[in-house]
């Protein structure tokens, strides 16, 4: 197409939306709700899964947890009555694993719970009590940043000692050196031997508000009244999969028959179910942005017949002055594709400021991938071109005669 | 003169419902290069059809019609394009000026057809303004202009292309007689600068002035003088 040519078509499309503001604005209202439906969908997903990666990652890549429940309520058939009726897991599974495993390098019991901890008048409320062992940091790649970490003699001799999150060493020691202090967990004094490194957010929630002590003080002045979670550090998931299941079957006597009564859960599977989901996610919003991108396009073809009926006289003037069928068509084809990548602009802003204020009141991150907004403008060109094909060769198809005579 | 337009026993029928109008019944009429002439005639003797025809707006139902030698019953639409394009400026009775670009740039659109780059077009559309008197209102919009000054845009715009042919459709059917006889100075000019001028027209103080008067009557030509 000559660039003279083009430049006139441009003009005189820009001329018809300046002159039917309101109606092309209304016109382009569903190219404009689905290029917002598409863009919105895949920012907020890109973002979620982003966050989701991030997270996941702190939860450790080929660690497995030996619990209860599962993480992953998926693929139907499962019967929750008869997961809650499954036997806690406790410390004879940890001895078993330790003692029969050989396809994993660390095993670790974590027992869990929260309480306050006390230093003086200041406090830290709702912290995650972690009663572990001294294998703890090598499962969870966690490092100390200062002092040390629990010891095999602080395990076997159940000490009072303590290693703390950052959330809670600031906020109870704003301006001294934690270790060798004393803070009090439930009441109970500890000797606080370590620090650990930050570890940040996970799912909106902190990662840091932490105190690491022995299990078996855990086990001492709590109890272990709930089920345990056992981390394991392996080389090769699959195979230190069926190892634990192998050696839990046995530990637990389950029957050959019966299915597991425990559940093996891991970042890799709840990945993999987070992606189904949002597969699932985009198929459905794909499809309404694609209804909207076709009532949309019916709009346009509407707007557009309309536009060749008003216009006539001029089609024939243009016929009149040597325009061929070709440029006229040439022409109204333009005008629906402006008029379909002015829906699809306004479209990308609003879905871009939607995504925007998603991401600031979920605290999701904001991503808006290139290929996204991309998609956005293919779309809305697309149904330009498909949607204005027909009125534009009407107009090109007008015998001049009868479109100069049009009243 | 070397002959421009040869028609020989043009007809053209046009179905209007179940009634058959036979717009032309039979027309014989050569045109040679350079002259002024015009075609009158009562409304519904086949005038503006015949226009149709000569500027290649529309095609013979039978007959032959050649133009410069060329069949013009043998060319499909995009070469009528072309026809229309380079040797044919069109001036109509209701001027059918685009209404919201000025002047200048009404005239320069036949060239952008033709593919004139953007500053000579621009050159050109102003020079051909000002060959009619418009220098001083290239960037009026046609709603600003009077009517004679509309004419005179829409007769600038019809020599864009510098065409053999100017063919006007009562172009002063809108004007009271005295922009009407203004109008006609041009036109006369035209003639003069070696422009081939037919004139459709059922006003006989216009038709008078041009050289050859062909009279149309019931889709015939009744005489001439």
């Amino acid at each position: 197409m000559d660039r003279g040519f083009l430049a006139e078509s441009v003009r005189s499309a820009l001329e018809a939306i300046k002159t039917n503001k309101l109606r092309s604005l209304l016109t382009t209202l569903g190219i404009i709700i689905g290029v917002t439906t598409v863009i919105a969908v895949i920012s907020v997903i890109t973002g979620l899964k982003q966050q989701v990666a991030s997270s996941f990652s702190s939860l450790g890549a080929n660690v497995l947890y030996v619990q209860k429940f599962p993480w992953v309520m998926g693929g139907g058939g499962i019967d929750w009555w008869k997961i809650r009726q499954r036997r806690d897991i406790g410390m004879q599974e940890v001895r078993a694993l330790k003692e029969y495993g050989s396809a994993f390098k660390y095993v670790a019991p974590q027992i869990s719970n929260r309480f306050e901890v006390k230093r003086g008048d200041k406090k830290a409320s709702g912290v995650s009590i972690d009663g572990t062992t001294e294998d703890f940091p090598e499962i969870m790649n966690q490092r100390v940043k200062l002092g040390r970490f629990l010891s095999a003699d602080d395990i076997q001799y159940r000490k009072d000692v303590c290693v703390l999150g950052n959330d809670v060493a600031t906020t109870l020691f704003p301006d001294e050196n934690p270790i060798g202090k004393n803070v009090r967990i439930n009441g109970r004094l500890f000797t606080v031997i370590g620090l650990l490194e930050e570890l940040g957010e996970m799912m909106g929630q902190s990662m840091d508000n932490v105190a690491i002590i022995p299990y078996t003080t855990m086990s001492k002045f709590t109890g272990i009244r709930r089920s345990i979670t056992i981390a394991v550090l392996t080389e090769d998931e699959e195979e230190a999969r069926e190892e634990i299941r192998w050696i839990l079957r046995r530990t637990r006597k389950v029957k050959e028959d019966e299915e597991d009564d425990f559940s093996i859960n891991s970042a890799g599977a709840l990945t993999k179910q987070f992606n189904q989901l949002t597969k699932a996610l985009f198929i459905i919003m794909i499809g309404i942005a694609g209804i909207s991108l076709v009532v949309g396009g019916i709009g346009i073809m509407n707007i557009m017949l309309v536009s060749v009926t008003e216009r006539t006289r001029e089609i024939g003037v243009r016929k009149a002055i040597g325009a061929k069928s070709s440029e006229i068509l040439g022409q109204f084809l333009l005008e629906s594709v402006m008029i379909c990548l002015v829906g699809g602009v306004i479209g990308v802003l609003l879905g871009f400021s939607l995504t925007k204020l998603i991401s600031l009141a979920g605290k999701i991150p904001f991503g808006m991938p290139i290929w996204g907004i991309l998609l956005g403008f293919g779309f809305s060109f697309v149904t330009g071109v498909f949607f204005g094909f027909y009125p534009a060769r009407k107009a090109a198809a007008l015998s001049p005669v009868e479109a100069l005579r049009y009243e | 003169m070397s002959k421009l337009i040869e028609m020989e026993n043009v007809k053209k029928t046009y179905k209007l419902g179940d009634t058959e109008v036979h717009a032309l019944q039979g027309v014989n009429l050569t045109i040679s290069r350079g002259e002024f002439i015009s075609i009158v005639g009562p409304s519904g003797s086949g005038k503006s059809t015949l226009m149709h025809i000569i500027g290649c707006l529309d095609v013979p139902t039978s007959g032959e019609y050649h133009l410069q030698q060329r069949d013009v019953g043998e060319m499909n639409d995009d070469e009528l394009a072309d026809i229309r394009k380079e040797l044919i400026g069109f001036v109509f009775q209701d001027f059918y000026l685009m209404p919201d670009v000025s002047a200048w740039y009404n005239v320069s659109l036949p060239m952008i057809y033709n593919r004139i780059p953007p500053k000579a077009r621009k050159e050109r559309a102003v020079q051909l303004l000002d060959n009619v008197g418009l220098y001083h209102r290239i960037y009026h919009l046609p709603n600003q202009l009077s009517g004679g000054e509309r004419q005179r845009v829409t007769i600038a715009r019809a020599l864009a292309n510098n065409p053999e042919i100017i063919l006007a459709d009562e172009p002063t059917g809108n004007l009271d007689s005295k922009i009407g006889e203004e109008i006609m100075k041009i036109f006369y000019r035209l003639h003069e600068e070696g422009k081939t001028v037919i004139l459709v027209t059922h006003e006989h103080y216009v038709a008078d002035q041009a050289e050859r008067k062909v009279h149309l009557k019931d889709g015939m030509i009744e005489f001439e003088e």
